[in-house]
């Protein structure tokens, strides 16, 4: 948390120099997350010797762990980026508006629909959960006019309420309630199943790609057509994105909650809202942080390990706090 | 060329635009008067395809703007409407350079780049380029938002009540740098007023509407007459002339009446 903490409180920095912080802290935070775990044989003297042993640990177990971090942090952290800026809204996130819990409910029926099939077929599951939900939420926004920004999490936190609770009902019906806990707790610790999260990488560069279209949306629908954007098909772009993103992190590390809600907050604090300046940081910031995360969960009780959604419900939550209360405060 | 023919439209069964047709003016300002729920917002939006017409035509450069590109549309008509976006936190320079949108797509060139130096130049903004919009005064707001119109390098500028919520010296300013748009690169602006009397002072060209009809057309010195604005407003006016221009004065009755009613009650 140093590192972050240190970057975002000097305000007086200008923003090239914040952001080489970031990079040398991502940088760091890589090479000690590839150094943990329990095969202590796996060392830079190990590594520079070239010993086999250690190198295969190396490429088959550190490496993939680590860049799964850094797909699914910078993935979540735009998946909220870009929600937010769609919707205008701060407190928009795919954890605070029933996105991952839809997913969850794709996956649970895809078990037990078809039984144990592959990533894939889960992620389709996940996937379709995923986006008709985020749609029908959004469109439930529009149709009640809440006074206050803060109404809307707490309104999406009772609608994913909902579809975890429907997801419950239906485990315990169907003796699955077992597996629905197993796939709802997010870990880095799943070596087998890395492979779907590249397909990450997809969406994450349509992001970039259209990340003036995105703010361009963010001004709402009249300014959008004024400057000759197709709004809605923007606004249906950018909720692909986001159910690409919670499906395929969902299925291959499970729930990260708050990580889609406090990157793009605190980044945005100090940017403003034009996501294509943001973007970049926004990802940087969210790695960053799930790596701290992720590597304190690992330390805490070595040789083993607690689930990094742990971590990051705490310590994500704290922040999550902060924000809250600064921005009811400052109302900001 | 901007014409409209026999446009009409209605929000349920409630007609906001009734058989509009008219031939906008190249290079002058046109402003559009007349009770609110006239449908001068809405003859707006729909010249500009932000809502289209339920029957009739918008010509644009003889085109049906039907069945145009909404992004070429973009790149001849810029639209500002009242909405204040103070929920985003953008820059002034981000927000010129969304202006560039229709040209660019999204990724700057330099001569997008040019654009924007050249827009912000223009409206004096380059001292505050960096700050976000919501830090500024409505009137610093108002002309980084005329600055991205200037970047969008439309020529047609149609506005919706740009003067709402702005100070009188703001006002006078905007309607300034409005008449400077079209005498000094030769832009074609129609804006919505709620004044009268800055149409009066500003506008080469009025609109007046009444109940989705235009029912007077003409160079604003024809428009601004007692008889007609009474058949605009339902109210009535009493014209007076500062030097050249007109003044409309709408906030007393007219004096001779006032004698009048003055005499009754001392009888």
């Amino acid at each position: 948390m140093k590192e972050k903490s240190g970057c975002i409180k000097r305000a007086g920095f200008n923003s090239r120099y914040k952001r080489f912080v970031l990079i040398l802290a991502f940088l760091v935070l890589a090479a000690v997350s590839v150094m943990i775990g329990a095969d202590k044989n796996v060392n830079p003297g190990s590594l520079l010797r070239l010993d086999a042993a250690a190198w295969q640990t190396f490429w088959v177990s550190r490496v993939p762990r680590t860049a799964a971090i850094v797909l699914t942090a910078s993935g979540l952290s735009v998946s909220g980026l870009i929600m937010q800026s769609l919707s205008s809204n701060k407190f928009m996130s795919p954890s605070t508006s029933g996105t991952t819990d839809a997913a969850m409910l794709g996956v649970l029926l895809s078990f037990l629909l078809l039984g144990d099939q592959s990533r894939f077929v889960q992620l389709l599951f996940a996937f379709v959960f995923a986006l008709a939900s985020t749609m029908l939420f959004m469109a439930i926004l529009g149709r009640i006019p809440l006074r206050e920004a803060v109404y809307v999490p707490l309104v999406g936190m009772m609608y994913g309420g909902i579809i975890k609770a429907l997801a419950n009902a239906v485990a315990y019906r169907t003796n699955a309630l077992q597996t629905l806990s197993k796939i709802g707790l997010g870990t880095f610790n799943r070596f087998t199943s890395f492979a779907m999260l590249w397909l990450v990488l997809i969406p994450l560069a349509l992001a970039v790609l259209y990340a003036a279209r995105f703010s361009i949306a963010g001004m709402g629908e009249d300014f959008s057509k004024s400057l000759g954007l197709h709004y809605k098909r923007t606004v249906f772009l950018g909720l692909c994105v986001i159910a690409v993103i919670s499906a395929a992190t969902f299925v291959t590390v499970g729930p990260i909650a708050f990580v889609g809600l406090i990157i793009p907050n605190m980044v945005t604090a100090f940017y403003g809202d034009d996501v294509k300046k943001t973007i970049p940081d926004v990802m940087l910031l969210g790695t960053v942080f799930v790596m701290v995360c992720d590597i304190f969960s690992r330390l805490i009780i070595y040789p083993y390990e607690i689930a990094v959604s742990f971590t990051i419900g705490i310590i994500g939550g704290a922040i999550f706090l902060v924000i809250l209360f600064r921005r009811v405060r400052y109302g900001k | 060329m901007i014409e409209l023919k026999q446009v009409s439209q209605a929000y349920g069964t409630q007609d906001i635009l009734k058989n509009v047709s008219l031939k906008i003016k190249e290079k002058r300002i046109t402003a559009l008067v007349g009770a609110n729920g006239a449908g001068k917002t809405t003859l707006l939006n729909v010249a500009a395809n932000l809502i289209p017409a339920k029957s009739g035509q918008v010509l644009l450069d003889g085109r049906d703007i039907c069945q145009m590109e909404t992004i070429e549309i973009a790149r001849k008509i810029a639209i500002l409407k009242q909405t204040q976006h103070l929920s985003m936190r953008i820059t002034v320079q981000e927000l010129v350079a969304f202006g560039r949108y229709p040209h660019s797509k999204g990724r700057l060139k330099s001569a997008d780049e040019t654009k924007i130096r050249e827009a912000i130049a223009y409206m004096d903004l380059e001292n505050i380029k960096e700050k976000f919009i919501d830090e500024l005064s409505g009137g610093q707001r108002q002309r980084a938002y005329i600055a991205m119109i200037l970047a969008q390098d439309t020529r047609y500028v149609f506005l919706d009540e740009p003067l709402n919520n702005l100070d009188i010296k703001y006002s006078v300013e905007m309607m300034t740098i409005l008449q400077k748009l079209v005498q000094e690169l030769d832009k074609t602006v129609i804006i919505v007023l709620h004044d009268i009397n800055f149409a009066a002072a500003f506008a080469d060209e009025i609109v007046a509407m009444k109940g989705g009809e235009i029912i007077r057309e003409g160079p604003a010195e024809s428009i601004i007459d007692g008889e007609t604005l009474k058949d605009v407003f339902d109210h009535e006016f009493h014209i007076i002339r500062v030097g050249e221009r007109k003044v409309c004065v709408y906030f007393q009755p007219q004096p001779d009446r006032e004698i009048k009613r003055s005499k009754d009650c001392f009888i």
